[in-house]
């Protein structure tokens, strides 16, 4: 593949593709790794075959990647595994799909969730993203999509939405390449701690939910306190999701909190 | 050579035949046995399940009760409770059963598969809410502990059934009771439905029939002793007290959002739109989280697009995407038209 | 850790998840759209902070130009036909040039070729057999046939489904498939089983309500695929075409053809209402269809990933079925028992059963053995045909699969296999109602994760294909 977008990248002659070197499917030690999560039909699969130089099959249709693909590159002499989660329009459902997207989110605890975001859908495709950050500090937002958005004269001041998220936002076109140096580098930043991620948190107006978070929270504190995402959890244990009560059961929070160094350890559901 | 190929097709046929007999799990045979033991435990149960039922509603449970709700003459009751007796799931205490706590443990296992089961038909099956009861009547008797907890798994530990009743856990728990029954409501009053009896048949049937179900909002608007006058979800219904008292409500302290409005989704023609004011509680299950997913939630602006040439479905504007939805879904959706027509967004 | 710090962090543990558990109860039943609510209040703030709109109406506004067009009452369903037209068109034509090349490559030069060789290393002619006439032959006519028409088919339906055409289709077609309880998109499956119908069920895919998917996989096969057209056209150019005068055989054999395709498309609705109405019946139903924005196809992207994840994937799934059934169509031709090949005496066996459903045992083996695929039906009717006729001139010995250049040869072996137009007739019929080839069937399989939807998937279709079959029959015998 050519890297035909040196043009549309002025101001970062720093972090230009020429240090990305896509690897393909390829096995062996990587340094980061990298989940890739989003609403189907958002150029998810684009985004992937960018940062891999993989051919998956990309169309028009809600919910296409039924396979979880893996991929690498190299970036600044660091090596990443990029796993493609399925799309999904939220984490909190019960289909196989949704359950695939959170647990690796919480348990496989990547260096960094990239959520690839259609800019013509934000609103909607915000849900995900918000959600996301409940389970994750670490992530950077892909705006994708920006020239359809402005086809159909869709501004959207990036900045303001990086205020609100608390995370990098970074406009993309992946279809022409446009930005993806950008994301690598707000990739970068959120892996070295460059960039202090800030999350937003939902805010939940049901007394009844709230309440029971904040005690379950509150006891979750206690014994986990290292635990970045109690709020996530207590939310999860109220809907009675089994690998959260598993996971209590068999204390991989307790090996997720200590032993950050270990992830190769960490069996994914 | 004809011949040979018959009498071998004929040998094969006898073989899967005399197999389909007696096959130990799937035989005939074997299922002839288990039917006739069935009916057996299916006494057992429902007499437990009654004794139970008396217990929550603090009636008396005797043996003409029981005969009753069995539809059996006093000489059969009177051999199932020796029955029950020697099996010490209940005592005789004079004229009246009580259960033993062996006895209730076993009448909540029974209530815990029949509340799954319908929750289990309610959200993972297409089958119709009028027939969730009568299946899960069958169906309690004939699974296995081991198979219920295998759906309860599935269904992730649910606590409340398709019509709002707690469901015991495996252990037994159940909630104490907090609701009133809806008779007990004043003029005026806004409450929210928490559970539908759905026993005796006939009156769940007329229930059900209005369309009112659990999560349900009503304001009672005239309470006589002959009649009970309230709106739910837009529309006024009339009950008599005599089917209203199976209706558990919860009181609201104050007045509750408006979820609902005499217009839906349905009504919208292509080039108008609207905001969600809810959706309608008889939407459940997947179905109910897909239309969330998409944007479908109080607040949102839709607006309506094109119609298929057929006349259904029709796409709507919904948060910047293009969805297209069926009458019978739009209709489930309320909506506060806006009378300004054009632009999108 | 030591033991007493251990027994106290699982006591943490147990009181988490009681703690848990008696919340669970106290939030009621409702929670869920409280939270989502919630999410989207927040979502739609930050979404109203960062947007804002250009100046409306700048331009042209294409995407709802094209869906005007699109789904209009006049103009919709005349483009979607004439789109499905030409792709179809562009598809039989276009195949037959690269099909004719790589069969005269396979059949007609690598074969003798392969077939000097074996015989020059000296391997013994049941060898040779198996692997050269059986197994090689198989798979050579499975690639020369399948290969062009999916090579061009699919990459077209791709780029149709890139640019957003295909989801208006399902928009358009909804109501119809809703009135025999499917989904509108089950149009775009339907369409994708013309081509090919293991590619139509993978299609059924974007179908997320469970009941829909279980219906368009189980219908998929009255599709007619392209495995399918070449032996409908023969049958009707010889056997209806015959029927009336010269000048208008080709337009009537034409239009026989259509109306088995057509046939097909009304077996579909009805075999689809009768299976929601049926064993369907309680399965969950769902409804959702997102019409997304239209994009400019990327062509040269869409044809490497079409080749690639359609064409070649079923192409694989065929040639690995063909192997085996190679072997055994040769086998079957060549092994003797009391002197007589074991395919005639199963022939004689299924031959009753045969013509009283007005067809033969020779068409009836072929339909067993040639299940890898369809292509290979017509090949394996002539040499069972002339293997048990004992036809001398014809072929290329017991278990080598042949085929005709001019239709007169066809002629002659069909009238000594004794067939007459209701034999024809009810050929096209069971060719259009019979079991799904093996491949179609391991999609199936592979898609549904079932083996009961499977075996339904199979059977619907045949004892349907008997029962057409045997009805004719009977009505033809009370005429002629």
């Amino acid at each position: 593949m050519k890297s035909k977008n040196r043009k549309q990248c002025a101001e970062c002659k720093k972090s230009s593709t020429d240090h990305l070197t896509r690897l393909g499917i390829h096995s062996g030690k990587y340094d980061f790794t990298v989940a890739l999560a989003g609403n189907p039909n958002t150029g998810k699969s684009t985004v992937f075959n960018r940062l891999t130089g993989l051919h998956q099959h990309t169309g028009n249709w809600p919910g296409k990647t039924v396979t979880r693909a893996e991929g690498g590159f190299i970036y600044q002499e660091k090596r990443y595994k990029l796993i493609d989660l399925p799309g999904t329009y939220s984490l909190l459902s019960n289909t196989r799909d949704e359950e695939i997207a959170r647990n690796y989110i919480l348990f496989g605890q990547p260096d960094v969730t990239i959520i690839v975001v259609d800019s013509t859908r934000l609103e909607r495709n915000l849900n995900l993203v918000l959600q996301i950050l409940e389970i994750t500090e670490k992530a950077v937002v892909c705006l994708n999509l920006v020239d359809e958005a402005s086809r159909h004269q869709l501004k959207i001041d990036e900045k303001k939405l990086m205020r609100d998220l608390g995370v990098p936002v970074i406009p993309t076109s992946a279809r022409n390449g446009d930005g993806i140096p950008k994301l690598l580098q707000g990739i970068h930043e959120v892996v070295h701690g460059i960039y202090p991620c800030k999350p937003h948190r939902i805010r939940i107006e049901s007394e009844q939910l709230k309440n029971a978070i904040d005690t379950l929270v509150g006891k979750l504190d206690e014994i986990y306190p290292d635990l970045p995402n109690t709020r996530w959890v207590a939310l999860r244990l109220i809907e009675g999701d089994q690998s959260i009560i598993q996971a209590i059961k068999n204390g991989t929070f307790k090996n997720l909190v200590f032993d950050q160094t270990k992830k190769e350890e960490v069996i994914v559901a | 050579m004809i011949n040979v190929i018959y009498v071998m097709l004929a040998i094969a046929v006898t073989i899967i035949f005399i197999a389909y007999l007696f096959h130990p799990k799937k035989g005939l045979i074997y299922r002839i046995q288990r039917v006739r033991q069935n009916i057996q435990r299916r006494f057992i149960e429902d007499a437990l399940k009654h004794n139970y039922h008396c217990e929550t509603q603090q009636l008396a449970c005797t043996i003409q009760s029981l005969a009753g709700a069995l539809s059996f003459n006093i000489d059969r009751t009177t051999k199932l409770i020796s029955r029950l007796e020697e099996l010490s799931l209940i005592k005789l205490n004079g004229k009246g059963l009580h259960l033993t706590s062996q006895g209730r443990r076993y009448a909540l296992g029974i209530i815990r598969t029949h509340r799954l089961w319908e929750l289990y038909l309610a959200n993972e099956t297409g089958i119709d809410e009028i027939e969730w009861h009568s299946i899960a009547e069958i169906e309690e008797h004939k699974l296995t502990e081991d198979e219920m907890d295998k759906i309860a798994e599935i269904m992730r530990y649910p606590r409340f059934d398709p019509h709002g009743a707690p469901i015991p856990t495996k252990t037994g728990e159940i909630p104490p009771k907090k609701t009133i029954p809806m008779t007990e409501l004043n003029v005026g009053d806004y409450a929210r439905i928490v559970s539908v009896e759905d026993e005796p048949k006939t009156i769940y049937a007329q229930i059900t029939a209005l369309g009112l179900c659990q999560g349900m909002e009503i304001h009672i608007l005239e309470h006589t002793p002959q009649k009970i006058r309230f709106a739910a979800e837009g529309d006024e219904s009339v009950l008599a007290p005599l089917i209203a008292a199976n209706i558990n409500v919860n009181l609201l302290q104050r007045k509750p959002h408006i979820r609902t409005s005499k217009y839906t989704l349905a009504d919208l023609d292509p080039g108008k739109q609207g905001t969600v004011i809810g959706i309608s509680t008889r939407i459940r299950g997947q179905q109910r989280r897909r239309l969330m997913d998409i944007g479908i939630i109080p607040g949102t602006l839709i607006a309506s697009q094109i119609r298929s040439p057929g006349g259904d479905p029709t796409a709507y504007e919904i948060r910047g995407a293009l969805i297209a939805l069926r009458r019978k879904q739009a209709r489930q959706i309320y909506i506060d038209p806006k009378k300004k027509t054009g632009d999108q967004r | 850790m030591n033991t007493s710090n251990n027994r106290e962090i699982k006591n943490d543990k147990d009181s988490i998840l009681e703690l848990a558990n008696s919340l669970r109860w106290d939030v009621g039943p409702n929670y869920y759209d409280e939270l989502m609510e919630s999410i989207y209040k927040d979502a739609a703030k930050i979404a109203d902070n960062a947007i804002s709109i250009a100046d409306e109406k700048t331009g042209f506004d294409w995407d709802r130009f094209l869906d005007k067009l699109l789904t209009s009452r006049v103009s919709g369903f005349p483009i979607m036909l004439l789109i499905l037209a030409i792709v179809l068109w562009i598809t039989v034509a276009g195949a037959n040039i690269p099909s004719g090349w790589l069969s005269t490559l396979f059949l007609d030069k690598l074969h003798p070729v392969l077939s000097d060789f074996a015989i020059t290393i000296g391997m013994s002619w049941w060898l040779k057999g198996i692997l050269i006439d059986g197994m090689y032959l198989a798979m050579a006519w499975v690639v020369s046939v399948m290969l062009p028409p999916m090579a061009i088919f699919f990459p077209l339906f791709t780029l149709l489904e890139d640019f957003g055409l295909l989801p208006r289709v399902a928009f358009n077609l909804d109501n119809l498939f809703k009135k025999a309880g499917a989904h509108g998109k089950q149009a775009l499956s339907m369409s994708m089983g013309f081509g090919c119908n293991a590619a139509g069920i993978i299609a059924t895919r974007i179908i997320d309500s469970p009941r829909e998917k279980l219906i368009a996989i189980i219908t998929n096969n009255f599709a007619l695929c392209n495995g399918r057209w070449p032996t409908q056209i023969l049958i009707a150019t010889l056997f209806i075409g015959a029927l009336v005068p010269p000048a208008i055989a080709g337009f009537i054999s034409a239009m026989a053809v259509v109306f088995i395709a057509l046939l097909g498309i009304l077996l579909t609705f009805l075999s689809s209402w009768f299976l929601s109405k049926t064993i369907l019946r309680g399965e969950v139903s769902t409804f959702s269809l997102e019409l997304p924005p239209y994009r400019p196809p990327q062509i040269l992207r869409t044809l490497y990933t079409s080749l690639i994840d359609r064409t070649i994937f079923v192409l694989w799934r065929a040639i690995v079925f063909a192997i085996p059934a190679g072997a055994v169509i040769w086998l079957l031709a060549n092994i003797q028992v009391n002197e007589v090949s074991l395919a005639e005496h199963i022939i004689q066996g299924l031959d009753p059963f045969g013509v009283l459903i007005g067809l033969n045992g020779v068409i009836l083996l072929a339909y067993i053995i040639a299940i890898p695929a369809n292509e290979i039906v017509i090949p394996t009717i002539l040499m069972l045909t002339v293997l048990s006729k004992t036809l001398t001139g014809f072929g290329e010995g017991a278990g080598v699969m042949f085929e005709f250049e001019d239709l007169s040869s066809y002629q002659t072996v069909f009238a000594a296999g004794g067939w007459t137009l209701l034999t024809a007739i009810n050929l096209m019929l069971f060719s259009l109602m019979h079991n799904p080839c093996s491949t179609t069937l391991y999609t199936i399989y592979k898609e549904s994760r079932s083996v009961r939807w499977t075996v339904v998937s199979a059977l619907l279709p045949l004892l349907l294909g008997i029962l057409m079959c045997l009805i004719t029959a009977q009505v033809y015998l009370l005429f002629v």
